[in-house]
Order: structure tokens, then C-alpha cells, then sequence
């Protein structure tokens, strides 16, 4: 995986750019601001994580990118993302048919879900290449056997004709890969991929993307709750916390020196194998906004123990970190009192 | 190995929970070209431990090696096949139902998913007094203030009492459930997975109530889960499952430093640590292939398909749980390689 320090300064063209993009959904309780306003880039050959917790608006931001956002009751509300040179927001379907897939695909939390339970592997690979990549139906075929033995499936030739209830999960994960790299994407989207999965299993199955990236020169977009994962795989991370991104830098950065209270108090919260049996973990109390009536100024104050005044009144913008990231907070937190995350009781 | 100078195991006189030799198969007719043919799951296979009053065992291992089916049989919620199931000094596991109510009162269940554990047309107030009303604990009116203790003890609001599960967030239902075991104010919980579904933030809030529950009301758990720094961090003693046994148990800090077994070890090695610097220095144990089906019967260890360091004798003979203090199921325990519990 490459990081070159020059990104920022650079003015080449980033593979893929996104700017101001906002997704708003129009529910019962009101309109839920989903994404609120995200701005990226990524690189060729980079892996940048997406950290965030249910409601953050990490799937979110992502779907848009794929233009699967359901409408209604979702709508893109303003923002652009290049890829290319080329706005996937203001894509015709027709467009986007032929970039998804071919220039971005997507692989999902459950393969289960993800795969058609009525049709073979066989049948589900083939038709991507064909369809992209004007494969015979011959041709095709040959890629996709080729496509399972990449991703380590025994017996590639035989397992062709099985459904995906034949496999495990693991396998399952693994065929939902090959489906996605088959057209050599630029980028891919990998939403929480190892979640469903056993430690023994991630394990095998970031091992498998991190040699496909090398391969490909695929550059990856890694969704996911586990800050273990994404300490072992990504260059770049990015924090997001009720359709904002908080901060953003290089992975060894942002573990080592988080300038943002709410990674801060993200990293303190994961119990961690090398830390001792018994300590108290500083749980971030209360929880986390709700999107249809988020509060004024940053929404991350009411549960923060740095903020201060201004903080409930005006929402803090993004800011350069010294380093290459980003970060969004008032408070400078190496110049003030290390505060606990502390026992308040809700 | 290791057992050395220690002190006598805790009998089961001692102990609040003893679980002996508990087996669970269950029949089942194979699908594809087999089809119809009978085979036996044997998803529990010969497990025993002891827990002793206010302590943790924690229970990890992946999918399928039979953790959950364990606290199931131990409840009595699936029927043992064999073994014995202690509960202070009665045996419990082949109670009929209405046997098996009053030993209710000591043991209770916390579950994983905490949408689909809570009835959803009942009232946080009924879902939690109703245990009350199952013992006849306290008197009718009581009860209302009873549950309304227990919610502000889980840390929710007691003005909460007539809200209905939706209207809470997956952390607070959890609290709601803990709220309901502890109604009947069991001695021992058995905690099903009681955090793998929920965010990261709420987790550490949920880990640290049924600490403190612990710490106050002297309760023991058996808690299971997948997530191993989780099991380091809350218990005392931590078995490690594979295929239906336990294949290590050793107190907490003891397995994570000097585990033995190559399961445990390549199960550590494999989780990763939130820090890019220790995460990008570290050489995994890899292993190969996926758990094998538990209807098929093994000569010998059922690791040793996946094992680095397996020999010939290992497909031969199984190997039993042996040892006081840590006891390991190998032939060839061995420390492979330093684990990430040293650095601390």
C-alpha cells in the first residue's frame, strides 16, 4: 500500500473526489439529515477507513457513490463526486450502469443478502464481465473460474455451478470478492466485509484484499466499526460522527496523536488485548444524536467533556491538523486538562 | 504442565456452577446427494467447568463451537444429552419445566439481541416486574417501585417505566434486560453475546454496568463471546471452545500471555490491536481452511487438519483437557510466539 506524503500539496488529480455532498432522508419523524456536507478524496492504490457508528453516515456517504441511495424517501441534496473527471452524482442510470461495476463496485456486510439466493456463482460472475467487459459467454466463464481461484475458492471449476447457500460464510465473502474485482474496479467499496465473520476468517479475507490491491492498484474505501481492522489495513482514516466528518489522517497519526475528543474517546473505549484484564474502560456517555432533530453547534458536545460554551452554539468547521489530516473541534485538546470520558450517569 | 503447586480445583461444593461432561447432540437428516441419511450434530461435546461465586468465566471461541448451545443446556432451554449440569448443590439438567422454575430464581439470561429479547407490546415496567410476578416477589405494589429501583441501578431513567422497547436505543434495551435478570435477584447470569450488537461506544457503557452490577450485588457470569479482548477485559477465567470442547481454560491474564494451545494462539494473533504501529510489526499465525462439520467423528484432535505444528499422533489419539490452573487439550502445548497481551 503506497502513502505519499505530497498528496495535499500536489495539484494532481485525486481518482476519486468528493465535495460537499449531503443526503437527507424524508421519514415520519421529520427530515433525517444523513450525510451533512462530506468532503474526500482517494488515491490509486490507497486504502482510506471510514470509521463510525451506527448512524454516522458511513454507509450513507458510500451508497451515493454507487447511486444506491433509495428514492424516496432519500434524496442527494447537493455535492459532487468525481471519479475520473466524471460527476457520479449527475449520472443518468444508463451512466451509472456502466460505471458500477466496471469502475466502482461494492462489497457488502452479508453476502447472504448481497448474493441472488435463485442463481448459481457461475451465473452471477458471468454477467458482470459480459456485460462490461463484452466478454463471450465462454470467455467469461473462463474469467470467473479464474476470478475464484484469485480469491482462494478449492475446486474453482466445480463450485461454479453451486448456489450461494452452498458455501460458508467465509467462502461466501470470498465469491462476493471475485464478483466485485472482476472488472478490475478503480475503486472498491468495502462495506464492513469481515464483520459477519470469525477472527480466523477476517483475518484470511483482509490478507486476500490487500494482495488484490497490490495486484490491481485497486484503491479501497474501508467502512467499518473495528478500530483494530482498520489499524491493520488502512493508510488514511476518516471519523465520522452524525454525517460530519470529525478528523481525518494517516492511520499511525491518528492512533498516536487523535485531536478530536470523540476519537479520543473512541480509541479509549475498545476493551484491548494488550492491556490488562480489569481496568475500567471510559465508556463515551450517552448516545449518539438523534438526525431529525440534531442539536445546534457540534453535535457531538452534549457527550463531550471538553466543550465548551461556544461549542453547543456553533458547530466547529474542519481544520487542518499539522500533519496532512483534518479535524473539527474548538477545543485544542493537547493544551488543556486530560479530561475522562466519565461515569455520568444517563 | 502449569499445574504445579497450585490449590486443590474447586470442588463442586464450593462452586456455584459446575458443569460437568455436558454433551448436546442433536439428530438431523442430511441434505444433497446423502439426503434422508441420519447424523448426529454434536454441537456440545464433553465440556465441564466450575464457577464460583462472584466470578467470571468467559466463554469465546467462533461460530459454531457450541458456546451458545452451552448456555442454553446449562438454562435447561436444550436439553443435555449427557453430563450434569450443578446449580448450588441441586442437579439441574434433566428438571421438567415446572422442576425447573424455582432454580430460575438463582440463574438467569441475558441474550444478544436486544430486539428481538424484549416483547415488544409490553411496557419496560411489565417486561421487568413480570419475573416478580412469576416468584410472587414482593407485594403487588412494591413491584412498580422494585422495577423502578432496578432501572435507575442499570442507569435508565425510572420515569421510563411506561415506554415500550422502541422508543430505546440497542444499548438501553440491553440495560432493560440486564434490569429483567436481575428482577429476581439471581446469584449467577448467563451473559449470550450481551454486547457484540451494539457500537463500540455503548459496548464500553454495557461493560462497565454489569462490572459495576457485579461488584455491587456479588454475582457471577458466564459470559460468552466472540470478541476476545472483550472476554480478557471482563472475566476471571476464560475457556476457549473448538468443535463443541474446551480446548484451554486458564485464568484470564494466564491465556492471553502464555496461551498454549495453537488454537488459542492463532485465534489471538488473528484479532487485530487498535494501533497501526504494533498492528504493522506483527506476524500471524495463519491458519488454513474453516472450521470441519461437527457431524463428522475424529480419530483424533479435531484441530489438527488446521494446525501448524500437528503430527501423525495427533490425528490418532484425541487429546483430553488436562491440567489444575491451566489446562490445555494438546499434546505439544507450546508457546509459538509471543502474543500482544506481553507488550503490557
Amino acid at each position: 500500500m503506497m502513502n505519499s506524503p505530497e498528496q495535499h500539496l500536489s495539484p494532481k488529480q485525486h481518482l476519486l473526489e468528493v465535495d460537499g455532498l449531503q443526503v437527507d432522508f424524508k421519514t415520519d419523524d421529520g427530515l433525517v439529515q444523513a450525510v451533512r456536507g462530506v468532503s474526500f478524496y482517494l488515491d490509486r492504490g490507497e486504502t482510506l477507513g471510514i470509521v463510525g457508528e451506527s448512524g454516522s453516515g458511513k454507509s450513507v456517504t458510500n451508497l451515493a457513490l454507487m447511486g444506491l441511495v433509495p428514492r424516496p424517501p432519500g434524496i442527494v441534496k447537493s455535492g459532487r463526486a468525481l471519479l475520473d473527471g466524471q460527476d457520479l452524482l449527475q449520472m443518468s442510470d444508463n451512466a451509472l450502469t456502466a460505471v458500477r461495476g466496471a469502475k466502482i463496485a461494492m462489497i457488502f456486510q452479508d453476502p447472504m443478502t448481497a448474493l441472488n439466493p435463485f442463481l448459481t456463482v457461475e451465473e452471477q460472475l458471468t454477467e458482470m464481465t459480459i456485460l462490461h467487459l463484452n466478454h463471450t459467454p465462454a470467455e467469461a466463464r473462463d474469467h470467473a473460474v479464474s476470478m475464484l481461484e484469485q480469491v482462494g475458492i478449492p475446486g474453482a471449476a466445480r463450485r461454479m455451478r453451486d448456489y450461494p447457500h452452498h458455501f460458508s460464510g467465509g467462502m461466501r465473502q470470498r465469491v462476493m470478492i471475485a464478483m466485485a474485482l472482476s472488472c478490475e474496479p478503480d475503486v472498491l467499496i468495502a462495506d464492513e466485509p469481515t464483520t459477519a465473520l470469525d477472527v480466523t476468517i477476517q483475518a484470511q479475507i483482509l490478507d486476500l484484499m490487500a494482495e488484490l490491491q497490490s495486484e490491481h492498484q485497486t484503491a479501497i474505501i474501508l467502512i467499518t466499526h473495528d478500530l483494530g481492522v482498520v489499524a491493520s489495513v488502512c493508510d488514511r482514516v476518516m471519523v465520522m460522527y452524525a454525517g460530519k466528518i470529525v478528523e481525518e489522517a494517516d492511520a499511525p497519526s491518528l492512533f498516536a496523536n487523535p485531536r478530536h475528543p470523540y476519537t479520543m474517546g473512541l480509541l479509549e473505549s475498545v476493551p484491548r488485548l494488550d492491556r490488562p484484564h480489569g481496568v475500567s474502560l471510559s465508556a463515551i456517555e450517552g448516545q449518539p444524536p438523534d438526525l431529525a432533530h440534531l442539536p445546534p453547534g457540534c453535535s457531538f458536545a452534549p457527550r463531550c467533556p471538553y466543550a465548551l460554551e461556544k461549542c453547543t452554539v456553533e458547530a466547529p468547521p474542519l481544520t487542518d491538523r499539522i500533519d496532512q489530516g483534518r479535524f473539527a473541534c474548538f477545543v485544542n485538546v493537547d493544551d488543556s486538562e486530560p479530561k475522562p470520558f466519565a461515569a455520568k450517569r444517563t | 504442565m502449569n499445574n504445579s503447586a497450585h490449590h486443590e480445583k474447586t470442588s463442586s461444593a464450593e462452586s456455584l456452577l459446575s458443569v460437568k461432561n455436558l454433551r448436546v447432540h442433536f439428530p438431523v437428516r442430511r441434505g444433497g446427494w446423502l439426503r434422508g441419511e441420519r447424523c448426529l450434530i454434536r454441537a456440545v461435546d464433553g465440556v465441564s467447568f466450575d464457577v464460583a461465586e462472584g466470578e467470571t468465566l468467559g466463554l469465546v471461541g467462533e461460530s459454531g463451537c457450541g458456546k451458545s448451545t452451552t448456555a442454553r443446556a446449562i438454562l435447561n432451554l436444550n436439553r443435555a444429552t449427557a453430563g450434569e449440569v450443578w446449580l448450588d448443590v441441586a442437579r439441574i439438567d434433566q428438571l421438567s419445566p415446572s422442576a425447573m422454575l424455582p432454580h430460575r430464581r438463582k440463574i438467569q439470561m441475558i441474550f444478544q439481541d436486544p430486539f428481538a429479547s424484549l416483547n415488544p407490546r409490553m411496557t419496560v415496567g411489565r417486561i421487568v416486574s413480570e419475573p416478580m410476578d412469576i416468584f410472587n416477589l414482593h407485594s403487588r405494589r412494591d413491584r412498580k417501585l422494585e422495577a423502578m429501583r432496578l432501572l435507575d441501578l442499570v442507569g435508565l431513567n425510572p420515569r421510563f417505566l411506561n415506554r415500550y422497547p422502541h422508543e430505546f436505543s440497542g444499548g438501553q434495551r440491553q440495560r432493560i434486560g440486564v434490569a429483567r435478570a436481575l428482577a429476581v435477584q439471581p446469584k449467577i447470569i448467563i451473559c449470550d453475546e450481551p454486547v457484540s450488537a451494539l457500537d463500540v461506544s455503548i459496548q464500553a457503557q454495557v461493560i462497565n454496568l454489569m462490572m459495576d452490577l457485579q461488584q455491587k450485588l456479588g454475582l457471577s457470569y458466564v459470559f460468552i463471546a466472540h470478541d476476545l479482548a472483550v472476554v480478557r477485559h471482563i472475566a476471571d477465567r476464560v475457556g476457549v471452545m473448538y468443535l463443541g470442547k474446551i480446548v484451554e481454560l486458564a485464568t484470564s491474564d494466564e491465556l492471553y500471555r502464555s496461551p498454549q494451545h495453537p488454537y488459542k494462539q492463532a485465534l489471538l494473533s488473528a484479532a487485530p490491536v487498535p494501533d497501526p504501529v504494533v498492528e504493522r510489526q506483527r506476524k500471524r499465525i495463519q491458519l488454513t481452511g474453516e472450521v470441519p462439520s461437527p457431524d463428522r467423528v475424529y480419530p483424533g484432535c479435531s484441530f489438527a487438519d488446521r494446525c501448524p505444528i500437528a503430527d501423525a499422533a495427533c490425528r490418532e489419539k484425541s487429546p483430553q483437557l488436562e491440567g489444575e490452573a491451566h489446562a490445555v487439550s494438546c499434546f505439544k502445548p507450546q508457546l509459538l510466539a509471543p502474543t500482544v497481551a506481553n507488550n503490557t
